[in-house]
């Protein structure tokens, strides 16, 4: 099989295949390189074409959702049985002095409940949580790399958030858009000095000031972008310090030219 | 009441992770059936028995693949429960237009209606790696098949894939 035949092969397979043996075959063979390219602008296509539109989500979309009982929050409960059945009540008589205990109990248990439910009416997961949940949804994308994301395959995921990338800017290895919060946003990896980068632009989440993150792997921050949202910049691993990562955090911001 | 709240705590962050998985599981599952409402269903029945089953999960960072075998196994599941008829794709298309209109982009809807001529054994590994980020190997596992022959159904997959959608495959290589 020759290296032409073997690198369609493996892009058809997998046209992300970080294998180095095809970028320098694709940097001497124009006929290759224009396959891999064509390749990925289908591939960013199909990405987008497997998102489809969702149904609007019901009233429990998860299961236990905020404001129901365990038991009854089961999604689309309508369907759903309880997963316990309820205890049954029992009335019984009982001494004075134990009747003050059980007072005593009471104001203990209320103090738990209350305390139970201030604990539960703090905000959901936050917008830091979000992201780097999401992050670990696509760990194909921090991988290092010197191949770019062609430019059209790029152009087109920064489109509908309206914006471009200066020239000049870091490698742009990875380019998806992706759902983040009932929103299709731009999500990139940006080969930098400090190896590879996301940014997920969050047109649609704001944030008062800057917010710093370093939690499960990932070390980072969401920026406010003045009547655009937000920027979210992250690192994976402990490499990277946090003042780092806001310098290349401005780096990008500087880079980002809004068209819209 | 440290347990209590530990307990709610897991409870929380379990929840927030099927809410943050939901939207690609309800995708997938739509593209393994085909079907919006079954898709529904069997995502449904999915949260329903991973929320059961939750202490199961160890390690949340495997809990995409942990879905995706609860999916899987109640899609096939609900096989024994109903029988279902072939149905044409034009008639398919017709029915889901809702979940598959893409507003003006008409390739992606050309696209997807390719994707759904697709035969389920290519159609599910490459849903698998494009939208849920599998790699090949973890593909492999999930469907037990080897790592070669995820390969060969990728390729084949991507292949047909653009003869459905008319592209230039004069450079495409042999089987």
């Amino acid at each position: 099989m020759s290296d032409c035949e073997a690198l369609r092969r493996a892009l058809l397979a997998d046209p992300r295949d970080p294998d180095p043996r095809w970028s320098e075959h694709r940097a001497s063979c124009q006929e290759c390189n224009q396959f891999a390219e064509r390749l990925l602008r289908l591939e960013s296509r199909l990405d987008r074409a497997l998102r489809v539109t969702l149904p609007p989500p019901a009233a429990a979309a998860a299961p236990g959702a905020a404001g129901q009982s365990t038991d009854a929050a089961a999604p689309h409960s309508a369907r759903v049985v309880p997963l316990r059945p309820k205890a049954r009540r029992t009335v019984t008589r009982l001494p004075a002095y134990r009747k003050s205990w059980l007072a005593m109990a009471a104001s203990v248990v209320l103090a738990c409940v209350v305390a139970g439910a201030l604990w539960l009416s703090v905000p959901g997961p936050s917008l830091a949580a979000d992201v780097v949940t999401h992050m670990r949804e696509e760990p194909q994308a921090w991988r290092r790399t010197d191949v770019p994301v062609p430019s059209a395959a790029l152009q087109e995921v920064l489109r509908d958030s309206h914006l471009r990338l200066a020239v000049g800017t870091d490698v742009v290895s990875y380019a998806s858009s992706c759902s983040f919060r009932g929103h299709q946003v731009p999500h990139l990896v940006m080969q930098t000095e400090s190896g590879p980068v996301t940014v997920m632009v969050l047109v649609h989440d704001h944030v008062p000031k800057t917010v710093r993150f370093d939690e499960q792997g990932y070390r980072g921050v969401i920026v406010p972008v003045t009547g655009h949202g937000s920027l979210a910049v992250l690192t994976r691993g402990a490499d990277t310090d946090i003042k780092t990562v806001e310098r290349i955090a401005a780096r990008v911001q500087a880079s980002i030219v809004w068209t819209g | 009441m440290k347990d209590q709240v530990g307990g709610n705590q897991k409870r929380a962050r379990f929840q927030a992770l099927c809410q943050s998985l939901r939207p690609d599981l309800l995708r997938f599952a739509f593209w393994l059936s085909r079907d919006r409402a079954l898709a529904e269903d069997v995502v449904q029945e999915t949260m329903l028995r991973a929320w059961k089953a939750q202490d199961s999960l160890l390690d949340e960072a495997a809990a995409k693949p942990w879905f995706l075998t609860i999916i899987r196994r109640e899609y096939a599941r609900s096989f024994e429960r109903k029988r279902f008829v072939t149905v044409d794709v034009d008639e398919l298309v017709a029915r889901e237009e809702p979940m598959l209109a893409a507003g003006e982009e008409q390739d992606l809807m050309e696209l997807r209606t390719a994707l759904l001529k697709l035969p389920d054994e290519y159609r599910e590994p490459l849903v698998m790696q494009v939208l849920m980020g599998f790699s090949t190997a973890e593909i492999a596992r999930e469907l037990e098949l080897s790592t070669a022959a995820v390969l060969t159904r990728l390729f084949r997959a991507r292949k047909q894939l653009r003869v459905l959608c008319g592209e230039d495959t004069r450079l495409d290589p042999q089987e």
